[in-house]
Formats: C-alpha cells, sequence, structure tokens
C-alpha cells in the first residue's frame, strides 16, 4: 500500500528531507542551433524528454525535494515541470524550478543556491541529462557510511567503468582518476582532452605517502552524479573564481593542503549511468536505452503518461496507432512514436522516429534521429542525422551524416546535404554585427578602394534570403557554422569536432587516396625551402592543397577545414608557415578573374578565416603578406587581387594594419627577386590605403591625446 | 477513512512504483494489489454493484497496464472482481430465498439464474419488470439486481411493480442503499480472507512437502524462489534428501538458493547449467517455482527452466512446479514472447567491453516459456493439480467476463 514507501523512505532519511539539485543548464553549446529553440533537458532522448530520465532515477531514490536550477529557456522549463506529472499530488517528491538568470557557470548557480539557504542536509547534484538505472539510495548509503569514518568527506562521484573508445565515452572530454585502492579515496583529479593529448599529469608525492596502494584509472565514464555534503556549496562561495564542478572544485579541493576535505568515486558496476554531454554520446545513450542497458528505464515501461511501446522483436519499439506499410522494412533498434505513417519500401534501421512522422514512399533512414512532426516525403535518405520537430524534407532530399536540421526547417527538393551540415531557421548573428559597427569603415575604404564596383555582400541582411543553392528551392533555413571566436586554440575546436554526431576517429588520421594532380603544387615548388627534408614537405604541400581543394569542393566548414590542416601539420610536423604557403596561394587560385574584385570579396570572405587560422602573430600576418605578394606578383592578372583581397583580409581581421604598415615598410616588399617591376607596382598599389591607414591611426592617437 | 482523493494518490503510487519496479515479485505485488483494491473498496462511493465493479476494472487496468509483465496484478484484480459476483450473488439469493410472496416471474428469473452462473440473461428480462430507467447493460449483474430490487419491494409489501414509477424509482434508491450497505463489509471481509491467503501461502504450500520428498532422493531445483525454499526447508525438518541446485546463469540465482539451502543444513550441490542433463539421470524429482503459470498450464519461469524441464522429459523424471494460486493467468500464450522480458545485457557481457557492444546485439531473456506437457504436477496452495486440471482452477476462480481487464 502506498503510504509503506514514504515510511521507508522516512526511514532512509529520519531526520530531513531527502533533497537533489538537478543542473538543467549545461553551459555549453554542443547542442547548438537546436538549443536555440530548446534547452537541453527537453529534448527528446528516444521520444522522452531527457530530464524525465533523471528526475525518474530520482524518484527511485526515494527523493522528496527537487530543486531544478536552470538559465537558459527557463520559462520552457518552468512550464514543462509545472503541467508534468512530477508536479501532481501523487508526485513522489516535490519540485521546485530555481531561475538564475545571471549565472555564467555551474559554479556561479551553486553560489547563488548556497545564498538561498535551501539545503539543509546530504543532497544529490545530478545533471538534468543523466540517463541512469543506478539506485542512488545505495550509493547515498554508501557515503552516509563513508563519512561516519573519514570526517572529512564532502563528496562522492558516481563513477562507471568503460573501456577508452567506448561509445558512451565522451571523446572531447574524459578525465582521469587517480584512486586510494582500498578506499576508493580519488586523491587527484585530472581532466584529460583528446587534444592535445595529456603525456604527462603532475601529482603531489605526498599522494603515495599517505597511500599505500594507487590506482591511476582512466577507464571511467563520469556520470556527473554526485552525492555532495552541505560545504560543498560553501566551498563554491568561498571559492568565488570556481567555475566548473570537475576541472575546478574537484582539482582545487584535492589539490589543496590547507582544506585536507576528501571526496571518494562510488564505482558502479552493475548499474547504468551517463550523461548526455554532446552529439556523440546522445548518439551512443539512444543506442544504450534501445538495446536495454539502462533497463528497467526503456520505452516498453511505458514511464510517462500517454506512452504505449511495445517491444516487438529484434530490438523494435513500437507505439499505438502507428501505421506501417506492407513493404517497409524495419531493421534492428527503430523505435517509432504513435500516429506516425510509414509508407511503402520504406527501410529504417538504428533509428528513432518521433510521434506523428509522415514517411513518404522508399525513404531510407539509417541511424537517424527524427524528432515529433517531421515530414519525409518520397525518396529521400537519411543517414546518422538528427531532424528536430516540424522538420519538412522535400522529395529526393539525401542527407549526409552529421547533419543536425533544427527546428521547422524545410529542405529540398532534389537536394544533397553535404555532412555536417548544420541548418536553422535562426540567422547567425554574430556575423553582421560586426558589419553593422563597421559600416562607417566599410564606406571609406570603399572610396579608397574602386567603391563603385565592390559591392558589400550583405545577404544575411536581408530577411528571407536563403541558400537557394544549398536548401533547394522550397527550403528555409540557415547554415549555421559552430562559433570559435571564443575558442582559444586548435586543439579546443578539434575537441568540439569530435563531439559532433556521427564523427569518426578515422576522419582525424585522414588520408586522401585520390592523388589529383595538384594545381598547387608547382607554386609551392617555387618555394626556396629551408627544410632538410624537400620530399617529406613536398608530401606534405601535396597533401595540404588536397585538403584545401577538398574543402572547396564540398564546401566544408571553415573548423574542419583547419582541423584537418592542423591534424596533417601535426603528423608531418612542419610549421604554420609552410601550410600558408600552400593555402594562401589555393584560396587566391578560387577567385574568379573575370568579376576580379565580387569574387574576391567572396572568396575570401569565405575562405579568409582559415588563413586566419594559420596566422597567430603580427609576425606571421607580415610573412602571410609577403607570400600573398609573392602569388599576385607571378602574373599580371593575379597582381589586380593584392589589393581587393588586401582589403577583405584587413576586413576580416586577419591582416592587422600594424602588419600591413610593417610589410609596405619592409624593403622586401619594394622589389623581389624574381620581377621587380610587378612587386613594385604591387607595392604601389596599396600606397593609398597605407595612407589612409596611417591617417586613421593618426586620428586615433590625436583623439586619445584629447 | 481516507477519501477519494487521497485513494487516487495511493492508486497513482502503485502504478508509478510497478512502473518503476520499485514492487518486484509477484508475491508482494499482489499483497500489494490486494490491498490497494480493498482500499478501492471501502472508500469509494457505490451504490450499485455494476458501478463497483467498473471501478475495480478500471483500477485495475491501470495496474496491468503499468506492469503488464506481472501477470499476478491481473490475477489479483480478476480474483476479487469474482469475489464481488460471488457476493453479490449469494446475498441476491440468499435474500431471494428469503421471499414469501414472491411474483412467478421473479422465481423464474432466479432459477434460470441459479442454474446458470455464468449465463447472461437476456435484457428482455429485465424489461418486463418496467425498469426503463434502469434498462441498461443486461449484463447478469444488472438483471440479477433488478429481479432483486425488485423482489425485496415485494417483500416489503410494495407490490405494485407497475404504475408509480416516480415514487418506486425513490424507493428502490432508499433499498439499494440498505442492500448495498450490507454488502460492502461483507465483500471487504471476503477480501480479508484473500489477503489472509496470500499471507499464508508459502506455509499452505510447505506443509504438502511431506508427501511430495521421500528420504533419500535426489532432488533438482532451478533458479531462486521462495515457495520451494519454504517447501525444501520444510520437508528438511524431517526427511534427510539432497538437493542439486542448477547456477541458472546469468543471474546466478541458483547460488543464492544453494546458500540459503545449505544453511538450512540441507546437503546442497551446486552444478553449472551445462551439467544439467548429465546429472539428470541422477534425480528422482525436480522441484522448481514459476513466475506465472498460463491457461494452458504452461510456465513463464526464470531462464533455464526450458532446459531443465526438457532434460526432466527425457529422463523421464517428474517435475513438481510449486506454486501459490494467484500466479495462475486466465491468459493463453499466443504469443510467447509477450509475456517475457527482455532486462538489461549487463550479466551476459560487461557494459565496458566498449568496442563489443557497440557491433553486437546482445539480448538477455529473463523468462523461458515451458511448455504444459513437460510439467507433471502443480502444487499449489490448495493442494495438488495436473496440468491438465488447471482449466477446472481457472474457472472457480475468475471469471470468464474478466480475462481481458
Amino acid at each position: 500500500m502506498a503510504p509503506t514507501t514514504k515510511s521507508t523512505g522516512k526511514n532512509i532519511e529520519a531526520e530531513t528531507a531527502l533533497q537533489a539539485v538537478v543542473l538543467a543548464d549545461s553551459f555549453n553549446e554542443r547542442f547548438r542551433p537546436i538549443t536555440l529553440d530548446m534547452p537541453r533537458c527537453l529534448l527528446p532522448l528516444c521520444n522522452t524528454p531527457l530530464i524525465e530520465y533523471t528526475l525518474e532515477c530520482l524518484a527511485v531514490a526515494g527523493v522528496q525535494e527537487v530543486y531544478i536550477l536552470c538559465r537558459a529557456h527557463s520559462e520552457k522549463i518552468k512550464n514543462y515541470i509545472s503541467t508534468s506529472k512530477w508536479n501532481r499530488s501523487h508526485s513522489p517528491f516535490k519540485i521546485i524550478p530555481i531561475v538564475t538568470p545571471e549565472a555564467r557557470s555551474i559554479g556561479d548557480v551553486l553560489r547563488e543556491l548556497d545564498a538561498k539557504q535551501l539545503i539543509s542536509s546530504d543532497f544529490i547534484l545530478i545533471s538534468g541529462d543523466v540517463v541512469s538505472n543506478i539506485h542512488l539510495d545505495k550509493i547515498l548509503d554508501a557515503h552516509r557510511t563513508r563519512k561516519n569514518i573519514d570526517k572529512n568527506l564532502i563528496m562522492t562521484m558516481v563513477v562507471k567503468e568503460a573501456s577508452p573508445f567506448h561509445r558512451t565515452r565522451s571523446l572531447g572530454e574524459s578525465s582521469i582518476f587517480v584512486l586510494d585502492g582500498k578506499t576508493q579515496e580519488c586523491v587527484h583529479y585530472e581532466s584529460a582532452e583528446l587534444y592535445p593529448h595529456k603525456r604527462n599529469m603532475i601529482m603531489d608525492m605526498e599522494v603515495f605517502e599517505k597511500h599505500s596502494n594507487v590506482q591511476i584509472r582512466n577507464d571511467f565514464v563520469d556520470c556527473q552524479i554526485d552525492i555532495c555534503s552541505i560545504e560543498v556549496l560553501a566551498l563554491f562561495t568561498e571559492n568565488f573564481d570556481y567555475q566548473d564542478i570537475r576541472k575546478d572544485f574537484v582539482y582545487g579541493i584535492l589539490t589543496s593542503d590547507l582544506l585536507g576535505k576528501t571526496i571518494y568515486c562510488h564505482i558502479v558496476k552493475d548499474a547504468y549511468a551517463a550523461r548526455v554531454r554532446d552529439l556523440q554520446t546522445y548518439d551512443a545513450i539512444s543506442k544504450d536505452v534501445l538495446s536495454r542497458w539502462t533497463y528497467p528505464i526503456v520505452p516498453d515501461s511505458n514511464l510517462q503518461e500517454g506512452d504505449s511501446y511495445e517491444y516487438m522483436r529484434g530490438q523494435i519499439y513500437k507505439e499505438q496507432n502507428v501505421s506501417l506499410s506492407r513493404s517497409c522494412v524495419l531493421g534492428e533498434k527503430v523505435i517509432i512514436g504513435s500516429g506516425t505513417e510509414i509508407a511503402e519500401n520504406v527501410k529504417i534501421t538504428n533509428s528513432v522516429i518521433g510521434r506523428r512522422v509522415n514517411i513518404g514512399p522508399n525513404v531510407k533512414i539509417d541511424g537517424a534521429y527524427i524528432w515529433d512532426n517531421v515530414t519525409i516525403n518520397a525518396n529521400c535518405s537519411i543517414s546518422r542525422s538528427i531532424l528536430a520537430n516540424n522538420v519538412v524534407l522535400e522529395e529526393n532530399v539525401i542527407v549526409n551524416k552529421g547533419c543536425l536540421l533544427s527546428y521547422n526547417v524545410i529542405i529540398g527538393p532534389k537536394i544533397t546535404l553535404p555532412s555536417y551540415t548544420k541548418l536553422t531557421r535562426h540567422k547567425q548573428n554574430l556575423d553582421y554585427d560586426d558589419y553593422d559597427t563597421k559600416d562607417k569603415e566599410d564606406k571609406e575604404i570603399n572610396q579608397l578602394l574602386h567603391a563603385q564596383n565592390i559591392k558589400l555582400v550583405k545577404d544575411n541582411q536581408k530577411d528571407d534570403s536563403y541558400d537557394i543553392k544549398l536548401i533547394g528551392e522550397n527550403g528555409k533555413g540557415h547554415i549555421w557554422n559552430d562559433e570559435t571566436s571564443d575558442v582559444e586554440d586548435d586543439d579546443e575546436a578539434k575537441n568540439i569536432k569530435v563531439t559532433t554526431l556521427a564523427y569518426d576517429l578515422s576522419n582525424l588520421s585522414f588520408t586522401d587516396d585520390e592523388s589529383t594532380a595538384s594545381v598547387i603544387s608547382e607554386g609551392s615548388s617555387d618555394e626556396e625551402s629551408d627544410s632538410d627534408e624537400p620530399s617529406n614537405l613536398e608530401i606534405f604541400s601535396k597533401e595540404v592543397a588536397q585538403t584545401v581543394e577538398r574543402a572547396f569542393s564540398e564546401g566544408h566548414t571553415i573548423e574542419i577545414a583547419s582541423l584537418e590542416l592542423n591534424t596533417l601539420r601535426m603528423a608531418s610536423n612542419t610549421s604554420f608557415r609552410d601550410t600558408r604557403i600552400v593555402v594562401i596561394p589555393s584560396i587566391l587560385n578560387q577567385i574568379n578573374t573575370d568579376k576580379l574584385l565580387a569574387s574576391t570579396k567572396d572568396v575570401l570572405t569565405r575562405w579568409g578565416p582559415l588563413i586566419g587560422k594559420l596566422v597567430h602573430s603580427k609576425d606571421d600576418q607580415t610573412d602571410a603578406l609577403f607570400t600573398l605578394q609573392k602569388y599576385c606578383a607571378k602574373t599580371d592578372i593575379n597582381s589586380k587581387i593584392f589589393a581587393p583581397s588586401l582589403r577583405t583580409l584587413y576586413e576580416i581581421d586577419v591582416i592587422e594594419e600594424d602588419a600591413i604598415l610593417e610589410w609596405y615598410y619592409d624593403e622586401r616588399s619594394k622589389g623581389g627577386v624574381g620581377k621587380p617591376e610587378i612587386y613594385s607596382k604591387i607595392h604601389d598599389v596599396i600606397a593609398p590605403f597605407v595612407k589612409w591607414l596611417e591617417e586613421a591611426e593618426e586620428e586615433n592617437s590625436e583623439e586619445d591625446d584629447e | 477513512m481516507t477519501g477519494p482523493r487521497d485513494l487516487n494518490a495511493q492508486i497513482e503510487s502503485l502504478v508509478n512504483r510497478l512502473r518503476r519496479r520499485q514492487v518486484v515479485g509477484s508475491w508482494s505485488v499482489s499483497l500489494e494489489t490486494a490491498l490497494l483494491l480493498r482500499q478501492v473498496v471501502s472508500v469509494a462511493r457505490w451504490n450499485q454493484v455494476n458501478v463497483l465493479i467498473n471501478l475495480v476494472k478500471d483500477v485495475g487496468g491501470k495496474l496491468v497496464m503499468a506492469q503488464p509483465r506481472e501477470l499476478a496484478v491481473g490475477n489479483i484484480v480478476r480474483r476479487v472482481l469474482r469475489l464481488i459476483r460471488d457476493v453479490y450473488n449469494s446475498e441476491v439469493s440468499n435474500s431471494n430465498t428469503n421471499l414469501t410472496s414472491t411474483s412467478e416471474e421473479v422465481e423464474d428469473d432466479d432459477k434460470d439464474y441459479e442454474d446458470d452462473n455464468m449465463i447472461k440473461s437476456p435484457p428482455q428480462k429485465s424489461k418486463t419488470y418496467d425498469l426503463q430507467s434502469y434498462s441498461g447493460p443486461g449484463s447478469i449483474i444488472s438483471s440479477s439486481f433488478f429481479s432483486s430490487s425488485a423482489s425485496m419491494i415485494n417483500l416489503l409489501g410494495d407490490g405494485s411493480v407497475s404504475g408509480k414509477e416516480a415514487s418506486l424509482d425513490y424507493d428502490r434508491n432508499l433499498l439499494n442503499s440498505f442492500f448495498f450497505l450490507h454488502l460492502k463489509p461483507t465483500i471487504i471481509s471476503e477480501l480479508q480472507e484473500l489477503i489472509n491467503e496470500l499471507e499464508n501461502m508459502y506455509v499452505n504450500i510447505a506443509d504438502q512437502a511431506m508427501e511430495h520428498i521421500h528420504s533419500n532422493e535426489i532432488i533438482m531445483t532451478v533458479g531462486k524462489s521462495r515457495t520451494v525454499e519454504m517447501f525444501l526447508k520444510t520437508a528438511a525438518k524431517k526427511r534427510k534428501f539432497s538437493i542439486v541446485v542448477a547456477e541458472t546463469s546469468p543471474k546466478y540465482l541458483g547460488h543464492e538458493m544453494a546458500l540459503s539451502l545449505s544453511q538450512a543444513g540441507i546437503d546442497t550441490t551446486v552444478i553449472s547449467d551445462s551439467a544439467i542433463f548429465a546429472v539428470m539421470s541422477r534425480v528422482n524429482k525436480v522441484i522448481m517455482g514459476t513466475h506465472a503459470v498460463l491457461a494452458n498450464g504452461g510456465l513463464i519461469s526464470v531462464s533455464g527452466t526450458q532446459m531443465v524441464a526438457t532434460a526432466a522429459k527425457h529422463h523421464s523424471t517428474p517435475v513438481v512446479v510449486c506454486t501459490g494460486l494467484y500466479k495462475l493467468s486466465p491468459l493463453y500464450p499466443y504469443d510467447e514472447d509477450s509475456f517475457n522480458d527482455l532486462v538489461a545485457p549487463d550479466p551476459v557481457m560487461s557494459f565496458d567491453e566498449g568496442e563489443l557492444i557497440d557491433k553486437v546485439t546482445i539480448l538477455n531473456p529473463y523468462y523461458d516459456y515451458v511448455s504444459p506437457e513437460l510439467v507433471s504436477l502443480f502444487i499449489t496452495n490448495t493442494g495438488g493439480h495436473p496440468p491438465s486440471y488447471l482449466y477446472r482452477l481457472i474457472n472457480e476462480n475468475y471469471d470468464p467476463e474478466d480475462t481481458v481487464i
């Protein structure tokens, strides 16, 4: 009978109600652009919002009070919670959303929570996107027994063993735990990313003195479930610079000599727990749910109200009111929501199909996540991609792997989307914000540089201008490029890259078998090379050229292209300069000399940032200018490219004015070895621009003086 | 007494706990279901028996949907429904036998009804009483209800069956409430008996142990079953015999079973599942538990049972199944898969085998279906029955109308 549970719940926690804190914001943007419309914890995983898995896990643990901390889309989360079953009278716990709009990190959120004084005893800190069937009450008991032995214990981290490259492990971020072999006390923590490969780790000698048996473990999936003592919040408040709970807090506590607090790990053996950290783990966890690792949290348990899933042979889950045609083929690991209609000759494998989805004849779907109300017309083919709610694919659309189509995007007809395309109905704001502020400057530069011929391409300022070529005649949606402006180094970019959907590790050690005759190779062979092994450099140049060519032909994003270039560069142990020498001419080769100015502008706006990825200092920029000049000095036509390209590179901030000035006053720029007259000509063309730059600078400095 | 709102919360709470598998095991599930239904009967407001039946069906439906693989839930709901019907029918016939001035028509109806409990009396019969206001469903319940109310009206001397309908309706309602006021405690006490039956079930089954286990026998068992455990331990108090326990991978429930038995001082041997066939030739009897018994006598039982039963058949070793009556389900295994449950593949292959689990599909069915011809005898709390007799038990315990809840 019902009251029995309540009484057992009280036995577990006699004094106070058991509390849990759910972090409903991830403080990263791995799910962009989908998270522009919907917070991550409400995204569906196997047709159930992620937060339901977390709350379900807490309900099983006998939690009595749940605080949901939200930041972005807080209204949506609050609405969801208030209408959900958790807010009814028979809900196993009281659920209280707390909005912290100013918080910038998990640390901020916890500090705010501390300020509110809501937590009264040990609590469960869990991320809002954890899928787990762990019985947390047992871990909580273990935490308490440990606490009785070790008074300084403030936190127990729940981890699960998983071999490296396990699908449920996030490739981009993982961690190394150093444990005491006997007590499983965590004595050191080190976060490890795929890039850069961590080769060393500094540990205190004290660790070895204190503990006779130390294990260094790299085989844990961090479940992001912590049992925390109330001191944790206070410690966050004291150390106001702590942002991340692992990288800052755990690391900080363990390396601090003064605090003397201890943290333990709880290794989960026979239960499942994993966090949806990124698209790659989203994919993996969906598969885990469908292959029943999360039992009893599986679709056919029908944990949600209104769910009516039934299990069928071959790991197929079908809700009621699904109409399947006679000739459609459902392969393994498929889940289909109610109201879905599937037409003749459709093949579906390894996929999640939401509710009220309409799938036309002859469609092939493999490894795709199709959310609610999606329409897929005849002859489409989708592989390893996510289609959010209300996406429409017109006829004959092919969606290649790794694509992300956010809410309400329409594609087609007859379009092939390249791999890793991200589309959204939102426009990416960053670009034209910059345009607006620079407008004035633009005009001035325009006047200087054949103003009448250069028109600024401001497509994205017009409202309904979609890239018809990319998304088809009836298409609606904008390309979304991952923001990397705030990402400091390439390693981070790579780490983000590997977290995307359907990303193969093999892509990283990229080799190309098609050895197309490279146009750039002649350019690079002209180079005076001071390398001892010209053969190596030559191979490298060839490969770089091919990579760039491919980036052009397949329309890669800058991030992918630069990631590939960097991989190549590191593999052959060459410098950025060598890469630049090949990349700059190849980009300039893309310029259509008939419509010189417009096409220069186009090409460099698109690909200029790639050069930007390869220059890091003023010297680099100056050097890039010499390379540019060298290319332009080859023919007369090329020489005309120089001025507009310099201007574009200046506009997109790849080359700064200091570098231009330095280059300009460098003797070598005035006359090269081969064709001095062209060099000086190029040099002269740029003179008015330099003059303008200098004036502008003087003005600035004058203003400053005043 | 708790209010109806509280009752709803209790229902939802049990539904959710069933869904989350916070209550597991047929026995505890049955007990919780029975306790909840007792609560429903006592708290809910009803003045017609079909209202109560619909209510119980409604609640039962929710519970069954919450955990369709736990057949015991449905069984208990059906038992309760049957019980309500029985109590009602006996009350009605009691009141009818007390009648002195019954109209012939009513007598006829009652005879019909008593002759054949199960047959629905045609709706016209109720209409002969001119009870338009009640001429709803023509089920046995409603018709017998009409007859009863009519007869009770007669009993109280208000013989004018047709005519002043308005006042008659009023009287009837008043009488109904008297009648059902009396019905409620009877049903509740019957329910209490059912609960007691559940609570004493293990003992009742174990008491029969001496008839089935003899000295120096070698008995094989599989999996872990509380019923079998009690059965064997009771026998061990007086007789000396040895037990072979199959370890029952991948859950290795056999290990736990063996530990418990050996602690009770029984000579116990654990064998691996692959040795079952080899050892079977020396075994005198197989005694095992089950998760559920289906209408045809087939078992839904922990995986590995099918192997044991087949090996026993090959060696003509008798297979005895110890089970409470509440595990007997009137459902028929049209699709063996539908009663099975696939659980996490953890015990079959460890989750940290990252590369493998990505490429291999691992299924871990929790149950086996064992066909009835492999079973020799069922020992229930009401005695031993062969599989061919189960149809009779089903008829005794469940109403055919309730097979689908």
